[in-house]
C-alpha cells in the first residue's frame, strides 16, 4: 500500500538573530491511508513545525528545510508553488489548532469565515449561496447547537467548545484526505475536551478522513490513534503501535514520559520526573538530543546519528542501547 | 448607541469651555492692547480710554469671560478689528474653505496611506516596502511649509502645472454659495468648469498638508499589519487555503485598521492646525490664514473663534472615529 504522507530525512532550521536554530532532524515519518498517527513530545520538540512546514505553513524566511522530501500520494510536495501549495491545503489535508479562541478571527462573523473557506477550498467553483448551504449541513455535523444563528453570530459570542467545532467544520467541509489536529484540546476544559475528541474521531472515521493528533497528552493519543510517533527536540525518538509503546516502551525518554504519568489509583505516589533540560539547538551535535539527559547514555550516542532499530513489529526506536535488540521486521 | 453619543456631546460642551478658558487667559498675558490696537495709531489716550470702556476691557477677566459666554450661547462671537465684520460671519466664510483643504487632505492621506502601509508589510523588507518606508520617512521629516513652497516652486512657477495658490482664479465667477466648499457648490450648480478649477487649486496645498500624515498613516498601517498578519487567525486562514490577496486586504485589514483610525483621528487634528502654516503659503482664505492675520494684529476674539471651531471638529471627528470602531469591530459594538 501506498503511504497516504511520507516524510523522510526532513530537517528545517530558522535563521535567527542568534544564530541557527535546528528545530528539526532528519525526520521520517509515514502515515497510510485510514491511519490515526499521534505525535507527542514536549511544548517545543518540533511537533506543529514538522507537519506546518511539509505544507508550506512556515514562512520562509526564517525557516529553511535544509534537507528531506515530503511525499504526499506519492508525489513531492516540498518543491511545489505557493499557488499549488495552497491549493492542496483545505482540500487535501486541513489543520485545526490548539486554541479556539485565537484561530478565528474576531472581526468577521462565523458564517462570513466559512463561506470563504469553503469558496478557497473549492477553488472558487461554488457560488456563496451554495457555499452557504454547504456551511450549514457541516455546522450540523459537528453538533454546533442551533447552525442558521450562529452562522450570523461573531466569535466573541461562541464559547470555546462551539468555536472548536466551528474550526473543525471549517477544516472538514471539503472532505480532505488528512487531517492535522494540531493539540486541538489543549485550550478547552476536560468535559468539552472528550466531546471534541469524540466528534473528531467520529468524522474521521466517517469520513475515511487519515489523522495526525498532536498532543504532549498521551492519554488523548491512546484515545483517538492506532500509532504514535514520540519527539524529543526535533527528532523521533520512537515510533510504535499505542499498546506497545504503553506496554514496552523501548527509548529512555518515552519510558520517561510514562513514569511522569499519574496513577488513578495512586494518587499519593510521587512522579518521576526526567532530571535536566531541553538541549540548546543552536548549536546541536549530531547525535542522540536526549543523551545529556539520558541514564543509559554512552559517548556513541553523541558521536553519530543513532541507528533506526525495529525492536518489535512495525515498532521502530533510536537508541543505541537498544540496538542489541533489533528483530528482522 | 444614541445613549453614547448623547453623552459625548454633553461631555464636549464642557471640554469646549475649558479650551475657551486657555485660549481666553493666554490671550489676556500675550502683550499688546486690544483697545489701542482697535482705535488705532493716531487715536488719543481718550478715544482709547472710550473704546476700553466700550468694549468691556477695564472689567476683569472674569467677568469678561462669563460675558463672552454668555454672548456665545446666543451665537454672539464678537467683532473682529481687522476685517471690521462680526466674527461669526467670517468663519461662515473662511471655515468651509478650510473643511475643504482638510478633508481633502485627509481623503488623500488615508485613500493613499492605508494601502502603502499593507504593501509595505506584505512585501516586508522588498523593494516595495523600502521605497514606501523611504517616502514615510521624507514625510515625517519635511516641513509642510518648507513643502508647500518648494511644490509652488517647482509644480507651479517651473512646470505650470497647477496655480499657486488661493481657491478659484481671479476671473472665475463664484458658484452660488451652498455648503461654502466650492467643489460641492460648483457641483450642485452643475459647473464642471468651475468644479475642475477648485479641485485644480486644491492639489498642492493637500500635497503639502497631508504629507506628514500620510507618512504616519503609513506607518502605524505598516507595523499593524505586519503584527496582525502574525496571529493565529491568519494562519488558519491560510491552512484553508485561502488566497494571499484576500488574506491582506480583508482578514488581516480588518483587524489592522482599528489601530490606524486612532492615528487618523489625531492626524486630522493636526491638519486643522497645519492649515495655519499651509493656507499662509498657499494665500488660501481659510480659518488658518484668518486666525493668523488677527494675531499679528492682536485681535483676539476671532482667534478664540477658530479655537473653538477647530476644537469642536476635532471633537467631532474623534467621536465619529470612535463610532467607526465599533462598526468594524463586533466586540466593541457589544459594549455600547
Amino acid at each position: 500500500m501506498q503511504p497516504l504522507l511520507s516524510i523522510r530525512d526532513l530537517s528545517l532550521e530558522f535563521n535567527t538573530f542568534d544564530g541557527t536554530y535546528q528545530a528539526i532532524d532528519r525526520v521520517s515519518l509515514e502515515l497510510n491511508p485510514g491511519e490515526a498517527l499521534g505525535l507527542v513530545g514536549e511544548t517545543g520538540c518540533g511537533k506543529s513545525v514538522l507537519t506546518r512546514a511539509a505544507f508550506g505553513l512556515v514562512p520562509s524566511p526564517p525557516a529553511r528545510i535544509t534537507s528531506g522530501s515530503v511525499l504526499f500520494q506519492g508525489r513531492e510536495i516540498l518543491g511545489l508553488s505557493p499557488r499549488e501549495q495552497r491549493a492542496m491545503r483545505g482540500r487535501d489535508v486541513a489543520l485545526i489548532f490548539q486554541d479556539p479562541m485565537t484561530f478565528i478571527n474576531p472581526v468577521f462573523k462565523v458564517g462570513t469565515q466559512l463561506v470563504d473557506a469553503i469558496r478557497a477550498q473549492q477553488l472558487g467553483k461554488v457560488t456563496r449561496k451554495a457555499a452557504r448551504d454547504i456551511a450549514l449541513n457541516m455546522l450540523d455535523k459537528v453538533q454546533l447547537p442551533n447552525p442558521v444563528r450562529q452562522f450570523e453570530s461573531y466569535p466573541h459570542q461562541l464559547s470555546g467548545g462551539m468555536r472548536q467545532r466551528v474550526l473543525i467544520a471549517m477544516a472538514l467541509t471539503a472532505e480532505p484526505k488528512l487531517l492535522i489536529a494540531d493539540e486541538p484540546t489543549t485550550a478547552l476544559d476536560v468535559t468539552i475536551q472528550a466531546q471534541i475528541l469524540d466528534l473528531i474521531e467520529r468524522l474521521v472515521q466517517d469520513m475515511g478522513i487519515s489523522l495526525i493528533m498532536i498532543s504532549h497528552d498521551l492519554g488523548v493519543v491512546s484515545q483517538v490513534c492506532s500509532r504514535v510517533a514520540v519527539m524529543y527536540a526535533g527528532q523521533i525518538v520512537e515510533d510504535a503501535p499505542v499498546a506497545q509503546i504503553f506496554d514496552s516502551p523501548a527509548h529512555p525518554y518515552t519510558k520517561g514520559l510514562l513514569a511522569a504519568v499519574p496513577h488513578p489509583f495512586r494518587p499519593e505516589d510521587r512522579l518521576d520526573g526526567i532530571p535536566g533540560s531541553l538541549p540548546n539547538l543552536y548549536n546541536p551535535h549530531t547525535g542522540c538530543r536526549f543523551a545529556e539527559r539520558c541514564p543509559l547514555a554512552i559517548n556513541r550516542c553523541v558521536e553519530a546519528r543513532v541507528a533506526q532499530t525495529f525492536v518489535g513489529p512495525q515498532h521502530m526506536v533510536a537508541c543505541t542501547a537498544c540496538e542489541g535488540a533489533q528483530i528482522d521486521a | 448607541m444614541g445613549q453614547l453619543i448623547f453623552r459625548r456631546l454633553v461631555f464636549m460642551i464642557f471640554m469646549l469651555i475649558g479650551l475657551m478658558a486657555i485660549v481666553f487667559a493666554i490671550s489676556n498675558i500675550a502683550p499688546g492692547d486690544p483697545a489701542r490696537l482697535a482705535a488705532g495709531p493716531d487715536a488719543t489716550n481718550e478715544m482709547v480710554e472710550r473704546l476700553r470702556v466700550e468694549r468691556g476691557l477695564d472689567k476683569p477677566i472674569i467677568i469678561r469671560f462669563g460675558v463672552y459666554l454668555s454672548n456665545l450661547a446666543v451665537g454672539d462671537l464678537g467683532t473682529s478689528l481687522h476685517t471690521r465684520r462680526a466674527v461669526v460671519d467670517d468663519l461662515a466664510r473662511y471655515f468651509p474653505a478650510t473643511l475643504e483643504l482638510v478633508l481633502f487632505s485627509i481623503a488623500f492621506a488615508v485613500l493613499l496611506g492605508v494601502p502603502l502601509g499593507m504593501a509595505g508589510a506584505a512585501f516586508q523588507n522588498k523593494i516595495p516596502d523600502h521605497s514606501i518606508r523611504f517616502l514615510a520617512v521624507s514625510g515625517v521629516a519635511l516641513p509642510m511649509f518648507w513643502l508647500g513652497l518648494m511644490l509652488q516652486w517647482y509644480l507651479s512657477l517651473e512646470l505650470d502645472l497647477f496655480p499657486l495658490g488661493g481657491r478659484l482664479g481671479i476671473m472665475t465667477p463664484r458658484p452660488e454659495t451652498v455648503t461654502g466648499m466650492l467643489t460641492v457648490d460648483s457641483l450642485l450648480s452643475g459647473n464642471f468648469d468651475t468644479f475642475r478649477e477648485s479641485v485644480w487649486h486644491l492639489v498642492l496645498p493637500s500635497l503639502a498638508l497631508s504629507l506628514p500624515a500620510l507618512a504616519s498613516i503609513i506607518r502605524v498601517n505598516r507595523a499593524e499589519m505586519l503584527e496582525t498578519l502574525n496571529k493565529d487567525y491568519i494562519l488558519n486562514a491560510r491552512a484553508q487555503g485561502i488566497g494571499p490577496l484576500r488574506i491582506v486586504t480583508t482578514y488581516a485589514l480588518k483587524n489592522a485598521i482599528l489601530p490606524t483610525l486612532a492615528m487618523i483621528g489625531l492626524r486630522f487634528g493636526w491638519m486643522l492646525g497645519g492649515t495655519v502654516l499651509v493656507e499662509g503659503v498657499f494665500d488660501y482664505p481659510g480659518v488658518g490664514l484668518y486666525a493668523t492675520k488677527a494675531a499679528v494684529s492682536s485681535d483676539f476674539e476671532p482667534i478664540i473663534a477658530v479655537t473653538l471651531v477647530l476644537g469642536a471638529s476635532f471633537m467631532l471627528v474623534n467621536l465619529l472615529i470612535d463610532l467607526t470602531y465599533a462598526l468594524l469591530d463586533p466586540r466593541v459594538r457589544s459594549q455600547i
